[in-house]
């Protein structure tokens, strides 16, 4: 019970941290986004527009009012859910997003669960190896993998499993005759509701690639800071214990080692999650896959204020939202954090 | 003559050191290397396979790309961007980082909490994300991609470095400065910065694979220098629109990239593992 109340506690306080720190951010994303020498009044007239009817549009716009005055406004309504129309698709920016944010989602779920499969089996295998001449090897291409990053091994993977050998689709969510069922915005989901288990495999398929890269490209520091918590946790006496009482290896190493070397793997964990959110916005222009990177990368080419205010925002509040996630299992897990 | 620093003499660090002086040699003597000048197109021979395959031009060693631009020399010039974007960015972004992490680790107090929470806030950006939005403040440039990186990546060092600086400034060698009468300013320079030394160049080695990574990027979507200066990210950007015509065009730059960060991640891995004292004898070799 105690527990539960530590970490109501703890979701109250970061809630309320989180409050701020967006407050903050979206101002600066305003001050970044307000500098740009391109003129949204301008852009959504056609181009025959006159000068009086571009000036028309600004004051309609509010872009004629002090910077202070322009955020308000936006604050205001961005607290009744509205942040603005996209000035090149013409269409209003939650609609947008809420189209495209549960396909990056379901992409940097699914990836993650790849790099923590790697990760966790990678360090494994190099905590295994300690000691003997394979761990030379083995840590020398962790630094290999380190320096490809998700963007190149999506081209690499690309190459040659899509162009040479021709295995795996890697454009877009669906091979073209495949109906999207839409339920909950979840295309795997959908599908599996509906009971389209062809729609499923097809974007299952579809969704190899991608998630391969992203998760590769993630699992070595993963492994790397496995092994070292892991090294750090036989260094200590009850492993030593364990050992007096006559346990198993493998038993010391799941149940004692594993089990206190986790924590700083879980930690890193809540950080590259977070960040795999921007590192889906690569993947997903290389695979052609309509998510949110494919939106911002779009709004950034044609200037599409809004959307890049909107996105932006979302981005932050889906990397506050996974560290208060990530923080609340850390305080599950650890048992020596409950305590007061 | 004497004999090397324990640093030079690991294999990781000679290694690193050797693949960064060949990127430095290509870029610095990039005109005399390049057989052809990076921007001059050859309509006439577009998408020229490599020397060693069938149609190969002796003209053009690793071939053309959509516009008959010789990718050699793309490669080598691209080089350039690589290394001055990977060191001018990593500088300052030390140079700001390390100046943060020292006042909040030194101060503590009020001044801490500050810095602390500005770095959390640039943390809840994801850094691909904030350069992006950047750039597009800012404006493509070379020295705007600089900045930018600058802007995302100091808190890499300010948040790494200050809880050193907080386990140097408990050091009695620190309070024995302090009752002496040194200045804050002398002995944050004299006595906390030799110990963070080791940490903050390890640290740079691997901003700069950092930076070559993110300039790649910001060239790939467009948003890093302009379309006349030759970047590995704008190569790879290109060779996409042909992958099933000319795929050697797309390994090319993939290989520049991940020697260019491997030299540097290798460095500092050699660094971190020499340098550090912390580190046992045993995890050193």
């Amino acid at each position: 019970m105690r527990m539960f109340a530590t970490i109501a506690k703890l979701l109250v306080k970061r809630v309320l941290t989180a409050i701020p720190i967006l407050l903050i951010v979206s101002a600066l994303l305003f001050c970044i986004l307000r500098i740009l020498p391109v003129d949204p009044a301008a852009m959504s007239l056609p181009p025959n527009a006159t000068v009086q009817e571009v000036e028309a549009m600004r004051t309609e716009m509010g872009l004629n009012l002090p910077l202070y005055q322009q955020y308000g406004i936006w604050l205001n309504k961005l607290f009744h859910g509205d942040i603005g129309r996209s000035i090149h698709f013409r269409q209003d920016v939650t609609s947008l997003i809420g189209s495209t944010l549960p396909a990056t989602i379901e992409l940097a779920v699914i990836a993650m669960g790849v790099a923590t499969v790697f990760g966790l089996a990678g360090g494994l295998f190099l905590f295994y190896v300690r000691g003997t001449r394979a761990e030379a090897v083995m840590d020398f291409l962790s630094i290999l993998l380190l320096s490809l990053p998700e963007f190149l091994w999506s081209l690499f993977l690309l190459l040659i499993f899509g162009v040479f050998f021709e295995v795996l689709p890697f454009t877009g969510r669906l091979s073209p005759g495949f109906e999207r069922p839409v339920v909950t915005g979840f295309l795997l989901l959908d599908s599996l509701i509906t009971g389209n288990i062809s729609t499923f495999l097809n974007a299952l398929e579809h969704m190899i690639l991608p998630c391969l890269a992203l998760g590769i490209a993630l699992s070595p520091s993963l492994m790397r800071v496995l092994r070292s918590s892991l090294l750090d946790a036989y260094q200590d006496d009850y492993i030593q214990q364990a050992r007096l009482r006559g346990l198993s290896e493998k038993r010391i190493l799941i149940r004692h080692g594993l089990k206190n070397a986790i924590l700083p793997t879980l930690s890193l964990m809540g950080v590259q999650f977070g960040f795999l959110f921007g590192g889906t916005l690569l993947v997903e222009i290389i695979y052609s896959y309509p998510g949110m990177g494919n939106l911002m990368v779009d709004a950034i080419r044609n200037a599409d204020l809004p959307i890049i205010q909107g996105a932006g925002l979302t981005y932050c509040i889906a990397v506050l939202v996974i560290s208060i996630v990530v923080d609340s299992l850390y305080l599950i897990l650890n048992p020596k954090l409950r305590v007061r | 003559m004497r004999p090397l620093p324990l640093w030079l003499k690991s294999g990781r660090v000679q290694t690193g050191l050797v693949i960064i002086f060949i990127l430095a040699v290509c870029a610095i003597f990039a005109p005399y290397l390049a057989p052809n000048d990076p921007n001059e197109q050859n309509l006439l021979s577009i998408l020229t396979p490599p020397i060693w395959a069938d149609g190969g031009d002796a003209m053009f060693p690793l071939g053309t790309d959509s516009l008959g631009r010789c990718v050699l020399s793309r490669l080598i010039f691209g080089a350039r961007v690589a290394l001055t974007v990977a060191f001018s960015a990593s500088i300052g972004a030390m140079i700001i980082g390390a100046f943060f992490a020292h006042v909040a680790g030194y101060f503590g107090g009020w001044v801490d909490w500050l810095i602390g929470r500005v770095v959390e806030i640039w943390l809840s950006f994801p850094p691909v994300i904030l350069s992006l939005i950047l750039m597009v403040g800012l404006g493509t440039g070379l020295r705007n991609v600089v900045l930018a990186i600058v802007l995302v990546d100091w808190t890499r060092f300010c948040r790494v470095l200050r809880s050193e600086v907080i386990v140097l400034r408990r050091r009695d060698y620190v309070s024995a400065a302090q009752l002496v009468g040194f200045s804050h300013w002398r002995t944050i320079t004299r006595e906390i910065l030799p110990g963070t030394l080791p940490l903050l160049i390890t640290l740079m080695s691997l901003e700069m694979g950092v930076a070559v990574i993110v300039e790649a990027i910001l060239s790939f979507v467009g948003m890093s220098v302009g379309s006349e200066t030759a970047a590995w990210g704008q190569m790879i950007a290109d060779a996409r629109q042909n992958i099933y015509d000319a795929p050697f065009n797309l390994i090319a730059p993939i290989f520049a990239i991940f020697f260019a960060v491997f030299g540097f991640n290798i460095l500092g891995d050699g660094l971190r593992r020499t340098l550090d004292t912390r580190l046992t004898q045993t995890e050193r070799t």
